[in-house]
């Protein structure tokens, strides 16, 4: 087969390396158009905030520094959460425009757990604290979940129709329970989820050492989907393109990895970590520019050569990280997945060919609630308080995202890391406007026209294939 | 809590409405109760209407303006002698508005204004919040550096009014060159989410060099304490809001927020329902206490108003939102430092 294969690629000579490329490695042209698209924003967001900059020059800009780039994940990992469920939603040809509300009403839940009835039992800080707080959104998100999935799948309700009495009807819960207070400040073990605080940051060792983990996976997935090519006889790619696919997925993991890893600890936190676990702060000359802290006389100052941290990933990027790693699994590797694109694909003959279409169904609105109540420890624990106005119109964001990530809302086809790239693209375009100190009503007519503009691309490629 | 308010405003209220004519109908079309705060408006109102032996209706219009006309038509129906409007929409509530007056029922602006010179206009001096705000960071906060405006929504007059009033104060200073305002941006739906992530690319944009965060509310406030904690600034750089939520009232007390300006609701309820059991029992607009002219408007319309000051909390007048029973001293001095702050101790 692979002989079949290098033959085929040496008539296509013709056709251009591009082609032959693409063809050996399998490659989506859509990622790629999608990669392409986030380089271009990433870029051209770089060079305008170096232009606005003082004393202004090609490099001074502002969006791709470890700093900026670090934040666009942490600010990113909420939404990409949910869109990895809505890929499974939409591909399965339903809706659910609730979850924003869902996550509101959650988060409010899970905060109330905390502050409110077990902070005052059993004293501020107990360990059960944020276990409780995690549990009752991920537990309350899949009951949601669960309950608009059998509105939709045994009383035949159209997704569009019970999730669209979700976005007001949950909006108004999150009110209710409690009133519409802010409930402020959250448990400090539960605000790890967020990312904002030290101790969620995983710190270079142990960021190269998942690094590393991941690239090993990589490998190892490459190989073991040769293997079961082999089992069922299946084309195989040619070995210097699975090459070429191990390495461009270990590099990008790498690059991430050395990009959080020189992102520095502010100078704020890295005084006050020093102050508490009495670490000594080395004598230095005063730099304004460093990122380190010297002890010049009594006096803590920025230093070149001093007390650094760096902060490596942190606890909500990895969460979305593993959240596409193991859905990307369920989609493409299990039975539960294959049947979610057969009955995308084709409802009634997913249907005669015995899928319990209807349990299905539910499932993947169960699957749906509980990364709605993932989103919402990790949104609330990142803002340090819960209130209604939290995670509300989210739906649209996390449609967006997916559909940008090239699902196709006639369903049958959608992909997870599509989904996750979506997301990335989105956040990259509102964050960057907002480094540009741009008007929110502008941020949102871009969105808009991005969100359009992507469908018809996609529908373009479509028919051009077809 | 609530309870304990509205017992309160009942006492107040009971002592001193008691001699007034009975069995008027007051009425009140809310824009919506997805706030925490129209919850206590109403408590205040309804105290005061009850007390005075007359009876409250209400209805919600939910953020909608075509509903909210609806709801006055059915209100007119049921012939009240004072309507309360807080409308969604100031100018397309004008018709609905005549058509109050024309059914011969007395009509009142509650807090959001419409612009109608026979009407009644009551509510908190929305200019003078911002105003106080800037007042306040530069008595208390920071007198000069740089500065980030985080404002509301965009679609909200309010929003406005208060930039109004900031940037009134702090344009002296501008113009001085002491302060220099590096980032200014609406929060979409006043979101704190939102402003947290506006206040984290205003952070990177700056390389941290921000020292005070003029922040429209509270809600918005706790995205902005939320970014700069995550930079470990947090306390360092002074920062506003409005509202009086009780967890901001805790920041204001921790020291990681400089104010949080406080427009008592349960006031304004009790100042509005009084004014309109007055106005059903016949007393003309001109003669209530404390009407004023007022034609700042956008369309500026000259109509009698009724603007009450509101009241900057700082870590110095801590006590007074606790002493009016709006929020508990264990709630505004969770995680405090003993001795530090003066209404904790």
């Amino acid at each position: 087969m692979a002989t079949e294969q290098s033959s085929k690629s040496a008539t296509a000579k013709s056709e251009g390396l591009i082609r032959t490329f693409l063809k050996a490695t399998e490659l989506d042209v859509r990622i790629l158009g999608m990669l392409g698209a986030l380089l271009l924003v990433w870029c051209t967001f770089d060079v305008l905030s170096g232009l606005i900059q003082p004393n202004a020059s090609i490099f001074s800009g502002l969006f791709l520094t470890p700093r900026n780039l670090w934040t666009l994940l942490v600010q990113t990992s909420s939404i990409a959460v949910m869109a990895t469920g809505m890929v499974l939603v939409i591909v399965m040809r339903q809706i659910d425009l609730s979850v924003g509300s869902m996550l509101s009403m959650l988060a409010v839940a899970g905060a109330m757990v905390q502050v409110f009835m077990l902070g005052p039992w059993l004293g501020v800080g107990h360990p059960i604290i944020w276990v409780a707080g995690v549990a009752t959104c991920l537990v309350l998100g899949t009951l949601v979940g669960v309950f608009n999935g059998v509105l939709t799948a045994y009383l035949q309700i159209p997704s569009f129709i019970v999730t669209l009495g979700g976005l007001i009807a949950y909006s108004g819960i999150a009110f209710l329970l409690a009133s519409g207070v802010t409930i402020a400040p959250l448990d400090q073990t539960y605000d790890i989820i967020g990312g904002g605080v030290p101790q969620s940051w995983l710190g270079p060792m142990w960021s190269w050492v998942l690094g590393l983990a991941a690239c090993a996976l990589i490998v190892f997935g490459i190989l073991s989907g040769r293997k079961q090519r082999r089992r069922f006889s299946f084309p195989l790619r040619p070995v210097w393109a699975e090459i070429v696919l191990a390495s461009i997925g270990s590099a990008a993991v790498l690059l991430t990895t050395y990009v959080v890893n020189s992102y520095p600890w502010p100078f704020g936190l890295i005084k006050q970590y020093a102050q508490d676990h009495n670490v000594t702060i080395p004598v230095g000359d005063a730099n304004s520019d460093g990122n380190a802290i010297c002890m010049a006389g009594d006096q803590v100052v920025r230093c070149m050569d001093g007390l650094v941290y760096y902060t490596g990933y942190a606890v909500p990027v990895l969460i979305a990280l593993m959240v596409g790693a193991v859905m990307t699994f369920v989609a493409t590797r299990t039975k539960f997945g294959r049947y979610i694109y057969a009955i995308g694909g084709n409802p009634e003959a997913a249907e005669l060919a015995g899928i319990n279409t209807r349990m299905v169904t539910v499932k993947v609105f169960a699957l749906m609630g509980f990364l709605a109540g993932l989103s919402a420890v990790i949104s609330s624990a990142r803002l340090d308080a819960a209130t209604n106005a939290l995670g509300q119109s989210n739906e649209l964001y996390v449609i967006a995202a997916t559909v940008i990530g090239g699902t196709s809302l006639a369903g049958g086809i959608g992909t997870v890391y599509g989904a996750l790239l979506g997301a990335l693209l989105m956040q990259s375009i509102q964050s960057g406007m907002q480094l540009l100190n741009l008007p929110a009503a502008f941020q949102n007519i871009v969105v808009g026209t991005v969100l359009v503009m992507a469908v018809f691309v996609d529908q373009l490629y479509r028919r051009r294939v077809k | 809590m609530r309870k304990a308010l509205t017992l309160a405003a009942i006492l107040v209220a009971s002592t001193a409405n008691i001699a007034l004519a009975q069995g008027k109908l007051i009425a009140v079309s809310w824009k919506t109760f997805q706030e925490e705060r129209w919850k206590h408006d109403e408590a205040a109102i309804k105290a005061v209407v009850e007390a005075a032996g007359d009876k409250y209706i209400s209805t919600d219009a939910q953020n909608s303006a075509q509903k909210q006309a609806a709801d006055i038509e059915s209100l007119i129906a049921q012939k009240p002698d004072v309507i309360l409007v807080v409308p969604f929409d100031s100018d397309a509530i004008l018709p609905s508005i005549k058509a109050i007056q024309n059914a011969g029922i007395k009509s009142i602006a509650y807090d959001v204004q419409f612009e109608d010179p026979n009407s009644l206009y009551i509510t908190y001096d929305n200019v003078g919040v911002g105003k106080l705000m800037a007042q306040t960071m530069l008595a208390k906060g920071k007198k000069s550096g740089n500065f980030a405006y985080v404002k509301g929504d965009k679609g909200d007059p309010n929003s406005a009014f208060l930039a109004m009033g900031f940037e009134s104060v702090l344009k002296p200073e501008i113009t001085a060159g002491k302060i220099k305002v590096v980032c200014d941006n609406n929060v979409d739906g006043w979101k704190p989410d939102n402003a947290q992530k506006v206040m984290e690319q205003c952070l990177t944009a700056n390389n941290n060099k921000i020292d005070a965060v003029i922040s429209e509310n509270d809600g918005m406030a706790s995205g902005v304490v939320a970014a700069l904690a995550a930079q470990g600034l947090a306390g360092q750089v002074a920062v506003t809001g409005q509202d009086g939520d009780t967890a901001a009232l805790n920041r204001v007390a921790l020291g990681t927020q400089l104010v949080s300006v406080w427009k008592d609701s349960a006031v304004l309820g009790k100042r509005a329902g009084e004014a309109a059991v007055a106005m059903a029992n016949g007393t003309p607009i001109s003669k209530l206490k404390g009407v004023i002219k007022f034609a700042d408007g956008k369309h500026h319309v000259s109509m009698p108003a009724i603007l009450l000051t509101p009241d900057a909390i700082t870590t110095a007048n801590l006590e007074d939102p606790i002493k009016a029973g709006h929020v508990t001293k264990a709630e505004v001095c969770a995680g405090v430092a003993a001795g530090k702050v003066a209404a904790c101790n």
